[in-house]
């Protein structure tokens, strides 16, 4: 294997890297205090304090088609950034960023829910991967703008609310230069079918405060076939209180049934439920109890079941219960 | 009073089970994803300096 003598010398002193990475550093931070650039990030801090993006004129202008904002600022992210990687040849773009052969999003800005996003997809890895087989719902509010390159997007469209099976609309759409879309993607989903070359586009993106989780639906059938967390706060709770339950920490048992009574994610609160109950028996049934008779929670008519089951195997149980049957 | 303990085990899950944040069954098409994306990386790290 051959490796650069640049790189190897690495191995024994890392210090060309830190300064490199210095280097990167300053030079995002000058990038930043440029005039639009300084603008478009004092918007950007509003947007995700959830100013609407109507009120944030530097920013908006980067989503308004016709506007040559969007081409002017990411310009002058790309000059700036080339000419860093240029002296500093070894250096990282401190900036989260993702990269899978298809799909490459570099992150420019990130605060509370909201994120702005570099995202290319090239058009020749994406044809070599199989067609999608489900449209991916989420709290999350989006905005693009097309950079360049060209595509044949689905967006296909669900009904709120209904039973097993939703009902989705696909609709086809062609994506150019200059293209800017707002999508709900609790309702509207997108799915890239092809692309021409490499489509580059800006992304913004404002995640919802809400407890609905991620939902993957089928295509084929309209059936519910995944979801997920939609705050990544909510699974590390869900770790924690699996650790705390393994480790018999009875003293968290208070702090689990405070969890299970407030508002948040059904999962997150159900875990919280099952796991007080495990550790603390007085604890947990008396949570149980509380969400059981909370009208209009949704975990009521689950909690009540549980409850009652609980009852008939542990009578004793009954002493404790304050509405009994 | 003298209360059971209760089996973790012995207590159901909600119907529809939610995977943890990030969770994706329909990674094909990763592009129409948004910053949740999750990977896993894994990472060798030299213990010792080759000499």
């Amino acid at each position: 294997m051959l490796i650069h003598p640049d790189l190897r010398a690495l191995r024994g002193d890392d210090s060309p890297q830190r300064a490199a990475q210095a280097v990167l550093a300053h030079g995002l931070d000058t990038w930043r205090t440029a005039a639009q650039v300084a603008a478009v990030l004092q918007d950007f801090a509003l947007f995700a304090k959830h100013e609407p993006l109507s009120e944030c004129d530097a920013l908006g202008a980067l989503f308004q088609a016709g506007n040559p904002a969007a081409a002017c600022f990411v310009a002058g992210f790309v000059q700036a950034a080339a000419a860093m990687l240029t002296s500093a040849p070894l250096g990282h773009l401190p900036m989260r960023h993702f990269d899978d052969g298809v799909l490459t999003t570099l992150v420019l800005a990130r605060e509370g829910n909201a994120t702005l996003s570099l995202v290319a997809i090239a058009g020749a890895a994406l044809r070599s991967r199989p067609a999608a087989k489900a449209a991916r719902f989420a709290p999350v509010e989006t905005w693009e703008n097309v950079l360049s390159g060209t595509a044949k997007v689905q967006q296909v469209s669900r009904r709120t609310g209904g039973g097993p099976a939703t009902a989705l609309a696909v609709q086809d759409r062609q994506l150019s230069p200059g293209s800017v879309t707002h999508r709900d993607e609790q309702c509207e989903a997108r799915i890239v079918a092809e692309v021409q070359g490499m489509l580059v586009t800006l992304r913004l993106q404002r995640r919802y405060l809400s407890d609905d989780p991620v939902c993957e639906i089928d295509l084929a059938t309209g059936r519910l076939i995944h979801q997920a967390a939609n705050r990544s706060q909510d699974s590390r709770h869900e770790l924690m209180l699996a650790l705390l339950g393994r480790m018999g920490r009875s003293d968290a048992a208070p702090i689990m049934a405070a969890m299970a009574r407030q508002e948040g994610a059904v999962a997150l609160r159900w875990q919280s439920l099952r796991e007080c109950l495990a550790l603390d028996t007085s604890a947990g049934f008396a949570a149980l109890c509380d969400v059981a008779a909370s009208p209009g929670d949704p975990l009521a008519v689950p909690a009540g079941a549980l409850r009652a089951q609980l009852l008939e195997a542990h009578p004793l149980l009954g002493a404790l219960d304050p509405c009994p049957a | 009073m003298n209360l059971p303990k209760i089996d973790l085990s012995s207590l159901p899950d909600l119907d529809t089970l939610t995977g943890l944040y990030g969770s994706l069954l329909d990674a094909t098409r990763i592009a129409e994803s948004d910053d949740s994306i999750v990977v896993l990386m894994t990472w060798l790290y030299e213990v010792l300096n080759p000499l």
